[in-house]
């Protein structure tokens, strides 16, 4: 049988990496197939090249046997690849029915005509076995999980013959799944294809006809059966990079003291900096008692959506826990203050560093020096010479490159950007380091310094709470890991004692397969 | 801790960084004042080729910023505002309310210094409300301030009740005399003047300043770099506020009345200054010397269609047409 | 020395202005220089023949409904003060008055409230007459009788009766007025200060100051700007004005609100060589001219005593009367008030009628 869709030598290339490196895939109708990777294996920007949202370097698509351009989203809607993204894209104010048929409304004459698009709506919902939802409702209303249906009833709208799902199950309880999958079977028996990403073993198992396995940004198997095909074996493909991490070397077991006791006597114990009692946050992570050392590196590991970000932001004040208390030096902190966090001398790195943590416009030194202008005041004067060289010295000592602190950081790359970030809580001398996905949109070179950083802070005497999807880099860097499953610690181990293999296992089979 | 440890470039001479800081920046900025000075320069071209005698006078330049004054200080403020990712839109109603609050028969037994201050608390209560509105309350800059107009202008009506109250207090009058100016400057402009330069050293020079921007520019950024936020929103709305109380004591001399219908407008005019002296309406950058610029803009060319006896439908247009223009050159140079 | 021609100002004489109309007996403070400035019985004079004359006793209760502009400024503000104050005077009378708007769309919302409401007789200021005509219309074909004040409508199937002050009359008596004062004058200069260029009004005094100061060919209107009836535009116009003209003769200024700016530019520009004349006729204008101690030298009125002979007329119309001083059984469908020009001569006269 021909396939549906083929895809050949697909290459994809942005400043700095390389997302897609020669991919090949070949869908065929009424299959499921489905894709496998870690983050930052080229799973996002394969689907976003076949929705016509990037368009590849080099390599080419057919779609039944003819080749095609996919130049933008409309023209890949027309051939009938639709996409689901992980990140809703549905209008809130909308109503359901609008958001069914945003974009291809259907109309006479120019005049919209709800009536029938409330009656198809029904009609669609009713297939994908939610005929409770009201057409007419805003969808800024509904669950996550009928926001899912919504989204899947816009996809089914256009006349779909491949449907392209990311991680669609990320939000769903184990009913809706059962739902989920039921509408999966259904498509496919009526010759729909379909793209079905997860982490999720389990579900893949379940469902899936075919599995392709990607890794940085190349296929490392494509096409296996999705039912026998030993985890073992899928969890092999999926690690074990060819991109040699240059992660520095580790010190000791273990978590060693700030500094050596002045003068005489043994060396005193591991000093906790902060702590965390009870720590909550409620639909977001369950209580969290978490301790950290000076000079300790601890590792949060799990997917996306997992607790990990939350965790940190709660730690740092910037959202308020719903229980428990966080603790530096033993007195605890002001529930849901950033300022009181940053006085007690944490910092956090966010996540999103462009939206989160730079001032895009500015210099670096206004970015670097942003809190902790009152050092450098008098009654509100700032003394702008001493700011700027105090700032100077903490991104030369980081290597920022180039190496001029009036410019913009918005011309900066990701990896200078991330400096500028550290170099903010450098100056302030922060006791307590956050760091949520540091190497995020950062080059490989950039990434060993990152890591050199990181190490030497820690050994400086900063306690480091460390987030990130890429497994081996939390390995690499931690002392300590805990694995994070639906907002719970689920493991807690040394470093040295854990593995990729077991702790993809963890995050994603939720269970230790030991 | 980590500043204090050497890196191989720390041995060269910082010099030629320093030097790079005067040049980028400044060279950066004037170029966009230049544009706005070249203006003004072809407006006093005209202004000299159509009406030498009464443009280039002293009288006229003293007319000029004179009426430049008012607005000029309320645009300070609406600048800081706009710089710190808001917008209000109250202004000339506070100016308004602030104006006949201070001259009410009440008030003006109190005096200058009562009429002052009287006039300095309403334009900061205004202000106040406004930023315990946006900061800590659940609502936008846009329908805070919208609705701090219509009440602080209903209010102005209700308690002048339409009329024209006349300032008797001789010392206030006198405030706008000719006898009053200090070295040929009349005492309006002295004001503006300190205005300007205070806004420019608070906005340049001081921490305020420096979180506006950031708060401006990024605000998520910022609330997790440690600046609280919401005080610094509060604040904001609070120099808008004492910018509205200055500006209505100053109309208050000009006119030597207080009227409902003072700061007409006022809103427009010192948003339109702000954003053709290079605010970003969106925050995070802006200049008072572009704002003072602005307003000088506005102001001559006022005075200039004056003077030829051109009528209000044309200085409409004209006013118009230079704020697409002055947007479209900030494009252009933007992109460039 | 003043040859009256037949506009100016001091040709107002009580037998003249006599003939106009009595409207009960309140009207007459309300018109005239002379007399009634208290709204007390003065009826015995009235013209008791004809029986259906409205009168100061109480007759069949009227529901009034009142909607005009938003008050911001001293003339409004009289208009309305009038109005009410007229209304409280007679026991048959219910005044219900909207809030006043100057957004078009809220009045005709206004207007359509008062009708629904079944008011007896509708008393309309529209913010703008051209555009509320179909609020007037709406309101005589469900058969209430519309008494339009000043701002006229563009048809006259939309009121029963228009009251109004005259425009073009104020502008041309304030430039005749101007025109014999400088009538010895050679080159004489005049400059106008003018009032929002949006309102018709505004331009149907221009026009009437234009074609008045034809009548002499050595005056000359040299500048014009426009305010916008406000303290503060009229500084800053007065003074732009000043500026451009060294020298001039006489100002004709539209509105004495904004005549308190113009007159602050005046003594902010040290100017005392000309002679300026006012309009509309404020209290401190009139106080102004008869102290003598400013270039303010006259006023051209623009009463707002139009506004309680409109409550007048509206409960004459509501009892089914005429008025007094009339032979005729109705009120009449239209009426004009003078524009007189209040002088240091007459300043007494009109003082009690000046607004604040």
């Amino acid at each position: 049988m021909a396939p549906l869709l083929t895809m050949t030598g697909i290459t994809k290339s942005f400043p700095g990496v390389r997302a897609l490196d020669g991919v090949d895939l070949a869908v065929e109708a009424g299959e499921v197939h489905c894709l496998l990777g870690q983050n930052g294996a080229g799973k996002s920007t394969l689907i976003k090249v076949l929705a016509g949202a990037h368009q590849p370097d080099e390599g080419r698509i057919e779609w039944r046997e003819e080749p095609v351009r996919l130049s933008n989203p409309v023209a890949a809607m027309r051939l009938g690849i639709s996409t689901i993204y992980q990140e809703l894209d549905l209008v809130e104010h909308l109503s359901v029915a609008e958001n069914i048929f945003l974009g291809h409304e259907i109309a006479r004459h120019g005049l919209v005509r709800p009536q029938e698009a409330r009656h198809r709506s029904t009609e669609l919902l009713g297939r994908l076995g939610h005929p409770e939802i009201d057409p007419e409702v805003l969808v800024g209303r509904l669950s996550a999980a009928h926001q899912q249906v919504v989204s899947m009833a816009r996809a089914l709208s256009h006349d779909v013959r491949l449907l392209v799902m990311d991680e669609p199950s990320a939000a769903l309880d184990p009913d809706e799944v059962d739902n989920l999958f039921r509408i999966v079977a259904d498509l496919t028996s009526r010759e729909v294809a379909v793209v079905y990403i997860s982490h999720r073993l389990e579900e893949i198992r379940r469902i899936g006809d075919r599995v392709s396995v990607l890794k940085d940004g190349r296929v490392a198997a494509g096409g296996l059966a999705a039912r026998t095909t030993d985890t073992k074996q899928v969890v092999a493909l999926m690690t074990g990079r060819e991109i040699e991490r240059p992660f520095p070397p580790r010190r000791h077991e273990e978590p060693a003291p700030t500094t050596p006791a002045p003068g005489s006597g043994p060396a005193p114990p591991p000093t906790p900096v902060l702590r965390t009692e009870g720590l909550a946050r409620q639909g977001e992570f369950s209580p969290l008692d978490l301790t950290l050392h000076a000079g300790e590196v601890v590792g949060l590991a799990g997917l996306v959506g997992s607790g990990r970000s939350e965790i940190l932001e709660t730690v740092y004040g910037a959202r308020r826990p719903t229980a428990g208390r966080v603790l530096v030096d033993g007195r605890p902190l002001r529930p849901g203050s950033v300022p009181a966090a940053v006085r007690a001398g944490i910092g956090l790195a966010p996540e999103e560093r462009k939206a989160q943590a730079l001032l895009m416009l500015e210099s670096v030194t206004r970015n670097v020096s942003v809190s902790t202008l009152a050092r450098f005041a008098t009654g509100g004067w700032l003394d702008r010479t001493r700011e700027r060289q105090a700032a100077h010295a903490g991104t030369r000592d980081l290597s920022l490159s180039p190496d001029d602190p009036d410019r913009p950081v918005r011309t900066l790359s990701g990896g200078n950007q991330q400096k500028v970030v550290l170099a903010r809580w450098l100056l302030r001398e922060c006791r307590v380091l956050l760091l949520d996905e540091p190497t995020r949109g950062v080059d490989v070179g950039a990434r060993a310094e990152l890591y050199a950083l990181v190490r030497r802070l820690a050994e400086e005497g900063v306690a480091v709470l460390l987030v990130s999807s890429e497994v081996p880099e939390v390995l690499g860097l931690a002392d300590r890991v805990l694995v994070l499953r639906e907002g719970q610690v689920v493991h807690t181990a040394p470093a040295q004692e854990l593995d990729e293999h077991r702790v993809l296992d963890l995050v994603m089979e939720g269970s230790a397969s030991c | 801790m980590l500043s204090t440890t050497t890196s191989p470039e720390t041995g060269r001479a910082p010099r030629s960084p320093d030097k790079r800081r005067r040049g980028i920046p400044l060279a950066h900025l004037d170029l966009h004042h230049v544009s706005l000075l070249a203006v003004l320069g072809v407006l006093a071209l005209i202004g000299g080729l159509t009406q030498p005698s009464q443009f280039l006078s002293t009288d006229n330049l003293q007319l000029i910023l004179t009426q430049a004054s008012v607005i000029g200080v309320v645009t300070v403020g609406v600048t800081f505002v706009i710089i710190g990712g808001g917008i209000d839109l109250s202004v000339g109603a506070i100016v308004a309310l602030a104006s006949v609050w201070c001259t009410t028969v009440a008030t003006q037994e109190f005096g200058l210094a009562g009429m002052l201050l009287c006039s300095l608390l309403v334009g900061l209560a205004c202000g106040l409300v406004n930023g315990v509105l946006i900061a800590y309350g659940p609502m936008v800059p846009f329908i805070a301030t919208l609705a701090m107009l219509a009440s602080a202008r209903g209010l102005a009506l209700q308690i002048s009740d339409g009329k024209t109250q006349v300032v008797t207090v001789q010392p206030v009058l006198d405030l706008g005399l000719p006898d009053a100016y200090v070295l040929g400057i009349p005492p309006l402009v002295l004001v503006f003047a300190v205005v300007a330069v205070l806004g420019w050293l608070v906005l340049n020079r001081t921490t305020f300043g420096r979180r506006t921007v950031a708060v401006g520019g990024n605000p998520e950024a910022s609330r997790l770099a440690g600046i609280a936020v919401k005080r610094q929103r509060l604040l904001l709305y609070l120099v808008s506020g004492l910018c509205c109380g200055i500006a209505a004591f100053m109309l208050v001399v000009l006119t030597g009345s207080g009227q409902n219908t003072n700061g007409d407008l006022y809103e427009l005019d010192a948003i339109a200054a702000a954003i053709i002296g290079g605010t970003l309406l969106s925050g995070g950058r802006g200049t008072i010397t572009g704002s003072v610029l602005g307003v000088l803009v506005f102001t001559t060319i006022t005075n200039l269609f004056a003077l030829n006896n051109l009528q209000t439908d044309v200085q409409q247009i004209a006013k118009g047409a230079i704020i697409v223009a002055a947007v479209l050159v900030q494009k252009g140079r933007n992109s460039a | 020395m003043r040859q009256p021609r037949q506009t100016t100002g001091t040709s107002l004489s009580p037998r003249s202005s006599r003939r106009n109309l009595l409207f009960g007996t309140a009207a007459a403070g309300a018109l005239l220089a002379t007399g009634c400035t208290s709204n007390e019985n003065n009826n015995a004079e009235g013209d008791k023949q004809a029986a259906d004359v409205a009168d100061d006793k109480p007759g069949k209760e009227v529901t009034i409904g009142f909607a005009g502009p938003q008050a911001d400024h001293g003339w409004l503000n009289a208009i309305n003060q009038q109005g009410k104050s007229r209304a409280e005077e007679y026991e048959d009378v219910t005044l219900v008055s909207t809030e006043g708007s100057n957004d078009t769309a809220q009045q005709i919302g206004q207007i359509d409230t008062l009708i629904n409401k079944k008011v007896d007789v509708l008393v309309i200021l529209p913010a703008d007459g051209k555009a509320l005509t179909g609020a007037g219309l709406k309101a005589m074909r469900s058969g209430i009788p519309v008494v339009n004040l000043d701002r006229v409508f563009n048809s006259p199937q939309a009121y029963r009766c228009w009251i109004g002050g005259d425009n073009y009359g104020m502008g041309l008596n304030a430039g005749n007025f101007i025109g014999e004062r400088l009538k010895d004058t050679k080159n004489a200069k005049v400059v106008e200060l003018a009032g929002p260029d949006n309102l018709p009004l505004t331009r149907e005094r221009t026009q009437g100051f234009d074609d008045a100061l034809k009548n002499y060919p050595n005056v000359k209107k040299v500048a014009r700007q426009a305010a916008e009836f406000t303290v503060e535009s009229g500084q800053q116009k007065m003074s732009a004005l000043l500026q451009a003209e060294s020298r001039f003769d006489a100002l004709w200024n539209h509105d004495d609100d904004q005549g308190v700016g113009a007159e602050r530019a005046i003594k902010q520009a040290g100017r005392d060589e000309f002679l300026m004349v006012g309009g509309a006729g404020s209290k401190r204008a009139m106080q102004s001219i008869q102290a003598d101690d400013t270039v303010l030298k006259a006023t051209v009125l623009y009463p707002p005593t139009m506004a309680a002979s409109a409550i007048d007329l509206a409960r004459a119309l509501g009892q089914g009367k005429g008025v007094s001083g009339l032979a005729e059984l109705e009120i009449p469908a239209s009426i004009t008030l003078f524009s007189a020009v209040v002088t240091k001569k007459n300043v007494e006269d009109y003082l009690p009628l000046g607004f604040t």
